[in-house]
C-alpha cells in the first residue's frame, strides 16, 4: 500500500471518531506541556545564575591564596603557562583608610596593586590614569558619594529614619561630594592595628577613578595605591593575594588544573559554574523524570483509544486481512494512528509551553514583586523559563516514544484477529 | 487449477480440561480445471465453509496438500497467504463485507490501494469494472444506501478488481430474495464465461448450485460420490 493512501486511510478513520481523537491529543499534549514547563524552570534557574556569574569580570580570574608575597620564582613559573596573560600582586591594606577633603570626611578599604602589571591589563578606570608614584592613587567609583560633612550626615539620618517608617532602607546615595575629584589633592590617614589609632595625614594625589561596578548593588569606594606607598609605609599590615588573568574563559580550568597539580591554592569561579552545570543537570534529569510521568499518564488514554479503535474495527480488520493485507500492513496503520495522535499532541505541547514560558517571564517579575515588596528585584535578570532545543528535542522524543509504545499492543492485537472470526461480527 | 489432495482438519472445541475432537474434513480430494464454476454443496456442519476457510489461507489443514497454480498453499504463514491471497483469490461473502465508512468506489479500488497501485490507475480500473457490474450511477454513494443486490455487485466488483484468476464465493445469494439471486448468478455466468474466471461457490441451494459446471457433494466432511459435472 502506498504511504499516501496509508496516511489517508488513517486520516479518515481519525476524522470519523473526531471527539475521542481530540480528547487523546488533549491528554498528549498536556503531559508533554507539563513536562516542558516543569523542566523548563530548571533551565531557567541555571541560566539566570549561569548569567550572574559570566557576567562577573572574574570569571577569568584565578585567585592564588598564601600566606606570603609570591616569590620571583613562582611568579615566572606561573606566568609561563600557557594562556596566563598577566600575574597580579595585589595587597589589601589592613583597617580602614580615613579621607579628608574639605570639610568632608569619608572612610575607604584599599589596596596596594603591582602597576606594572595592571597597565598589561584592559583599563579599568571611567576616566584618568593609573598611579606612578607613590602619593598617586586610584579611588572607587562610589568614593566621592561617601565623603559626608555634617550636613549631609544630618540629612542622611533625616532619610533613613523616613524610610524606616515606610519600611524601606536608605542608602546615602544623593549625599556625598558632588564636585570633581580628578586630579584633586585629598589627606588619607591609615590606621595602626597595634596602637589602635590613626597615623600622621599625609596628602596623596587622585589620578584616576574605577569604572562603574557590573552590578548596580555593589558600591565601590575603594582607594588603589602603586606598588611604591610600601617604600613609604614599610610597617604597614598588608594582607598579599595574587591574581592570575588567563585569556579566555575555555582556558582557566586547564591553568586551574596546571597550578593543583604543583600545589598552589588557587580557586576560580570557573569551579563554581561546573558544580553549578553538574547540580543543574542532576536537578533538570529529576525534573524530566517527574515531567514524565504526566506523560505516562497521557498514554493510558492513548492506549485506550487504541484498543477501543481496534475494537470497533474488528470487522474492518478481517475484510482486510480477507482481501490480503499483510499482518505488518495492518500493524502499521494502528502505529501511524497512535504516532499521530503523539505527533499532533508534542506540536501543540511546544507551541503551549513557549507560550506560558513567555508568559510566566513576563508575569511572574511583578507578582513576585508585589509577594515581596522590601526585595528590589529590578536590577536582576531573572529567568523564569527557559525552553532550549535540547528540551524540545528531549520532551519531544520522550513523548513521541510513548505515544508509539501505547499504540504498539493495540496494533499488534489487531494483526492476530482471527479472519473468520472478525468476518462473523454484525455491524 | 486447484489441486487438493488428503485434506484433513480437526477442531478441538469445548471447554479446558473437557475438549472435545471434531474431525471436520476427513479426507478431501478433488481438481479444479481453469474457468470452472465449482459449487461446494452439502448441509450446514458438513465442512463445506471450513473447506473454503482452508483452500483461502485463513487457516491451515492439519494435513494434505493444496496446489493453485503450480504453488503449494496449505503451509503458508500468515503473510505468504495475505500475499498470495491478494494476487490469486478474490471473495464473495454472504453479507457482502463492504466498509461502511467507505464509498462503493473506494470498497472496490481497496485491491488496488493494498497492491500499492498508483491512483490513476485505480481509477481507470474501477471506472470499467463499475460498468461491467452496473453501478456507474451509485459510485459515489455508501453501502448502507444500496440495496442487497447491489451491494452483492460491488462485493463481485472489489473480488475481481485484481483480476485474480480464482473467485470464492460463500453463500454468495444467502442473503438475497430469489430475483436478486437469479441477477447475480446471472452475472457470476457472464463473468465466468468473458473473463474465464474459476468460481468456487460454497452453497446449500441447489438452485445456485445449477449454474455449476460440477458439484462437490459434501456429507460429514467427505465428498460423497466424487466430482459431479452437470451435464
Amino acid at each position: 500500500m502506498l504511504f499516501k493512501d496509508q496516511l489517508q486511510f488513517v486520516m479518515q478513520h481519525m476524522k470519523k471518531n473526531k471527539l475521542r481523537v481530540t480528547m487523546t491529543v488533549l491528554a498528549a499534549m498536556i503531559g508533554c506541556a507539563f513536562l516542558i514547563v516543569l523542566a523548563s524552570i530548571g533551565f531557567g534557574i541555571q541560566h539566570t545564575l549561569k548569567s550572574e556569574l559570566l557576567n562577573d569580570e572574574a570569571i577569568t580570574q584565578i585567585e592564588l591564596w598564601g600566606d606570603d608575597t609570591l616569590s620571583e620564582k613562582d611568579q615566572a613559573y606561573i606566568q609561563g603557562i600557557d594562556h596566563v596573560k598577566v600575574v597580579l600582586n595585589k595587597a589589601d591594606i589592613s583597617g580602614m583608610v580615613k579621607s579628608t577633603l574639605e570639610d568632608r570626611e569619608g572612610e575607604s578599604n584599599s589596596s596596594v596593586i603591582d602597576m606594572a602589571a595592571q597597565k598589561k591589563l584592559p583599563s579599568d578606570l571611567s576616566e584618568g590614569r593609573l598611579p606612578e608614584k607613590a602619593d598617586e592613587i586610584v579611588v572607587g567609583y562610589h568614593f566621592a558619594q561617601n565623603l559626608w560633612n555634617e550636613a549631609d550626615m544630618a540629612e542622611i539620618e533625616r532619610k533613613s529614619k523616613e524610610a524606616e517608617e515606610a519600611g524601606t532602607y536608605y542608602d546615602g546615595s544623593e549625599e556625598g561630594y558632588k564636585g570633581e575629584l580628578l586630579n584633586k589633592e585629598i589627606t588619607l590617614q591609615f590606621f595602626d592595628d597595634e596602637l589602635q589609632e590613626y597615623l600622621e595625614p599625609a596628602t596623596f594625589k587622585i589620578v584616576g577613578i574605577s569604572k562603574k561596578p557590573s552590578y548596580d548593588w555593589v558600591s565601590d569606594s575603594k582607594i588603589l595605591f602603586s606598588d611604591a606607598l610600601l617604600d613609604m609605609y614599610p610597617d604597614l599590615v598588608t594582607y598579599p593575594t595574587s591574581t592570575i588573568y588567563v585569556d579566555s574563559i575555555e582556558n582557566v580550568m586547564p591553568v586551574l588544573d596546571e597550578l593543583k597539580e604543583q600545589n598552589y591554592q588557587v580557586y576560580s569561579q570557573v569551579e563554581q559554574l561546573e558544580e553549578l552545570d553538574m547540580f543543574f543537570l542532576i536537578f533538570k534529569i529529576g525534573l524530566i523524570f517527574i515531567g514524565t510521568i504526566a506523560i505516562l499518564i497521557a498514554s493510558i488514554g492513548i492506549f485506550n483509544t487504541m484498543t477501543m479503535a481496534v475494537t470497533e474495527r474488528t470487522r474492518e480488520i478481517g475484510v482486510l486481512k480477507a482481501i490480503g493485507a499483510s499482518p505488518s500492513l495492518i500493524q502499521r496503520l494502528f502505529l501511524m494512528e497512535s504516532t499521530f495522535i503523539g505527533v499532533l499532541g508534542t506540536v501543540l505541547a511546544i507551541i503551549v509551553s513557549y507560550a506560558i514560558s513567555f508568559a510566566a517571564n513576563a508575569i511572574l517579575p511583578y507578582v513576585v514583586s508585589y509577594a515581596l515588596p522590601e526585595e528590589d528585584l529590578s536590577t536582576y535578570q531573572i529567568t523564569f523559563s527557559l525552553i532550549p532545543w535540547s528540551l524540545v528535542v528531549i520532551a519531544g522524543a520522550i513523548s513521541l516514544a510513548v505515544a508509539i509504545l501505547s499504540g504498539l499492543r493495540p496494533a499488534r492485537n489487531a494483526t492476530k484477529i482471527e479472519v473468520i472470526q472478525a468476518l462473523r461480527q454484525e455491524l | 487449477m486447484i489441486t487438493v489432495e488428503s485434506l484433513h482438519h480437526t477442531f478441538t472445541i469445548g471447554k479446558k480440561g473437557n475438549e472435545k475432537k471434531v474431525e471436520v474434513l476427513k479426507g478431501i480430494n478433488f481438481h479444479i480445471e481453469q474457468g470452472e464454476i465449482v459449487a461446494v454443496v452439502g448441509k450446514s456442519g458438513s465442512g463445506k465453509s471450513t473447506l473454503l476457510q482452508i483452500i483461502a489461507g485463513f487457516m491451515r489443514p492439519d494435513s494434505g496438500t493444496i496446489i493453485v497454480n503450480n504453488t503449494e498453499i496449505s503451509k503458508f504463514n500468515e503473510k505468504q497467504s495475505a500475499a498470495f491471497r491478494l494476487n490469486h483469490f478474490g471473495f464473495i461473502f454472504q453479507n457482502f463485507q463492504l466498509l461502511p465508512a467507505q464509498t462503493v468506489f473506494e470498497n472496490i479500488e481497496l485491491p488496488l490501494k493494498l497492491k500499492g497501485v498508483r491512483r490513476a490507475i485505480r481509477e481507470k480500473k474501477v471506472v470499467e469494472l463499475l460498468k461491467k457490474v452496473g453501478l456507474t450511477e451509485v459510485a459515489d454513494h455508501y453501502p448502507n444506501e444500496l440495496s442487497g443486490g447491489q451491494q452483492q455487485r460491488v462485493s463481485i466488483a472489489r473480488a475481481m478488481i485484481t483480476n485474480p484468476p480464482i473467485i470464492l464465493a460463500d453463500e454468495p445469494t444467502g442473503s438475497l430474495d430469489s430475483q436478486t439471486e437469479l441477477e447475480i448468478l446471472a452475472l457470476i455466468q457472464k463473468l465466468n464465461k468473458e473473463e474465464n474466471l474459476t468460481f468456487i461457490i460454497i452453497t446449500h441451494d441447489e438452485e445456485v448450485a445449477s449454474i455449476a459446471d460440477c458439484k462437490l457433494r459434501m456429507t460429514d466432511g467427505l465428498l460423497v460420490g466424487g466430482m459431479t459435472h452437470v451435464i
